[in-house]
């Protein structure tokens, strides 16, 4: 199999991650925080090891403000509903997937005030723009770091910087970024940082987690068992506890722990251009090919690892289930969970073809699958 | 050997400053911090040599993290308020 659906679950995984989660499920019967056998403290050490190497991972300094979710639209969820309130008036780009939008839109029928900055040609929110549409009473900008659907990489860092400026927190979506390009949350100023841990991240699906800068508080989406302060109706103030009631996902977490181990021997940088160089590859040769329809950043700008297309007049459900058939190419056609962006880049009525490699994708593999479209093209 | 017991609000920081200390060289055991000083229900908490005691403070210090209380340790059964060496 050709993988390129990375943008929905990375695959392959480092072999670590799955004898970690196999670990867990037959050796390490402990969950964490809630009783006192030593397997119970042992699965607590690689909780916080887990957070530990995602604080380095993503330039935080106290990892205990990191918490675990199933994935980044609970993260997102927790952050968006955690920190609005009727009155407040927040800002989003229209390349958000629905995991940031539809929670605005929910929220927008109870009193909270949206604006959305729209992105130019090739997918990018200007920094001026999204400063126009700033209020007295804005609290929130929530701002994808790099589309789902095409790739484009917004200005985090320089809109982190407008925000901490001008007071409003700046809700950061690594969806598609997180362990594949480099982020420091302190240095881009991103006070709430929202990342899965299945796909850039390489580690198993099921895992996810929230940052939230100190000078942030955000009320839990629920409270409930933390294990600590038992005996207290009231859900414990200090964090992680305060947003993470309920059983964790200890084996996910124990892969995603190794995981994340690799991507700090590896580097980030280093998967960043390896990706950059396979995404390019295939932007070069889908420009070539007579009836393709490319979107998003222009050959040669960065990028995420995510490449949609079109083929003329052929439905993308069509394009992917060819794709498979001829040459074993796992991709997505369609709309990709974001309505907002395929409205943004003019494919709402008909989606595209996602092709997004990953640190593992071989070169011969994206020839393989270029031959196999322009294959197809001929035929249409 | 003199031992003490530092309790702290949750296991994640528990876990947070054994990480912290073992990283020194400094091994901590790891408790549920034992019913008479478990004021609001579970806690838990880390039993050190007394003469690691200043290296655990400093490590909370840097990890902003307050221990409810540092105990002298002893049986569970005697353990009162009255032991308390450094106490908010």
């Amino acid at each position: 199999m050709i993988y390129l659906d990375n943008a929905a679950t990375s695959w392959p995984k480092p072999p670590a991650v799955a004898r970690a989660v196999a670990s867990a499920l037959t050796h390490g019967a402990g969950n964490p925080g809630r009783t006192s056998h030593h397997r119970a403290m042992d699965a607590a050490l690689t909780v916080q090891e887990c957070r530990e190497n995602l604080a380095q991972l993503f330039g935080i300094a106290n990892p205990l403000r990191i918490c675990f979710t199933a994935n980044a639209t609970e993260a997102l969820n927790l952050a968006i509903k955690g920190i609005l309130s009727p009155g407040d008036h927040v800002v989003c780009s229209s390349m958000e997937h629905n995991s940031v939008w539809r929670p605005l839109f929910a929220l927008e029928e109870h009193g909270v005030d949206l604006s959305i900055a729209e992105a130019d040609v090739c997918g990018v929110v200007q920094v001026d723009h999204v400063d126009r549409l700033l209020r007295p009473n804005t609290k929130l900008i929530a701002m994808l770091h790099a589309s789902n659907v095409n790739g484009a990489i917004q200005l985090i860092g320089e809109i982190g910087r407008l925000a901490r400026k001008r007071g409003i927190a700046l809700l950061a979506d690594a969806a598609q970024t997180a362990g594949s390009i480099p982020i420091d949350a302190e240095a881009m100023s991103i006070d709430l940082l929202a990342f899965p841990g299945h796909k850039g991240l390489l580690g198993p699906q099921g895992t996810g987690g929230l940052y939230v800068a100190e000078s942030i508080d955000l009320r839990p989406l629920k409270e409930g068992g933390t294990g600590s302060d038992s005996n207290s109706p009231k859900q414990p103030l200090y964090y992680p506890d305060k947003l993470e009631s309920g059983t964790l996902n200890f084996p996910g977490i124990a892969g995603l722990n190794e995981s994340v181990r690799y991507l700090l021997r590896k580097g980030v940088a280093h998967i960043e251009r390896r990706e950059q160089l396979l995404t390019q590859r295939l932007l070069l040769g889908l420009g070539k090919i007579d009836g393709v329809t490319l979107y998003g950043p222009p050959l040669g700008s960065p990028r995420a690892a995510v490449v949609s297309f079109n083929l003329r007049g052929t439905d993308p459900v069509f394009v992917a289930s060819e794709l498979e058939k001829r040459a074993d190419v796992a991709c997505r056609p369609g709309w990709h969970c974001a309505g907002l962006a395929h409205r943004t880049q003019g494919t709402q009525q008909t989606g595209t073809v996602r092709l997004s490699p990953g640190q593992f994708t071989k070169m011969a593999e994206i020839e393989t699958t270029l031959n196999a479209i322009e294959d197809l093209a001929k035929e249409r | 050997m003199a031992r003490c017991l530092a309790v702290f609000a949750s296991l994640n920081q528990v876990a947070l400053v054994t990480r912290a200390l073992r990283r020194e060289e400094v091994y901590v055991e790891m408790l549920r911090t034992p019913r008479c000083l478990s004021h609001t229900g579970c806690s838990f908490a880390l039993g050190c040599r007394i003469e690691d005691l200043a290296l655990l403070e400093q490590v909370c210090r840097k990890c902003k993290i307050e221990p409810g209380g540092v105990f002298e340790d002893v049986e569970e059964s005697s353990i009162g308020l009255d032991n308390a060496l450094l106490d908010e």
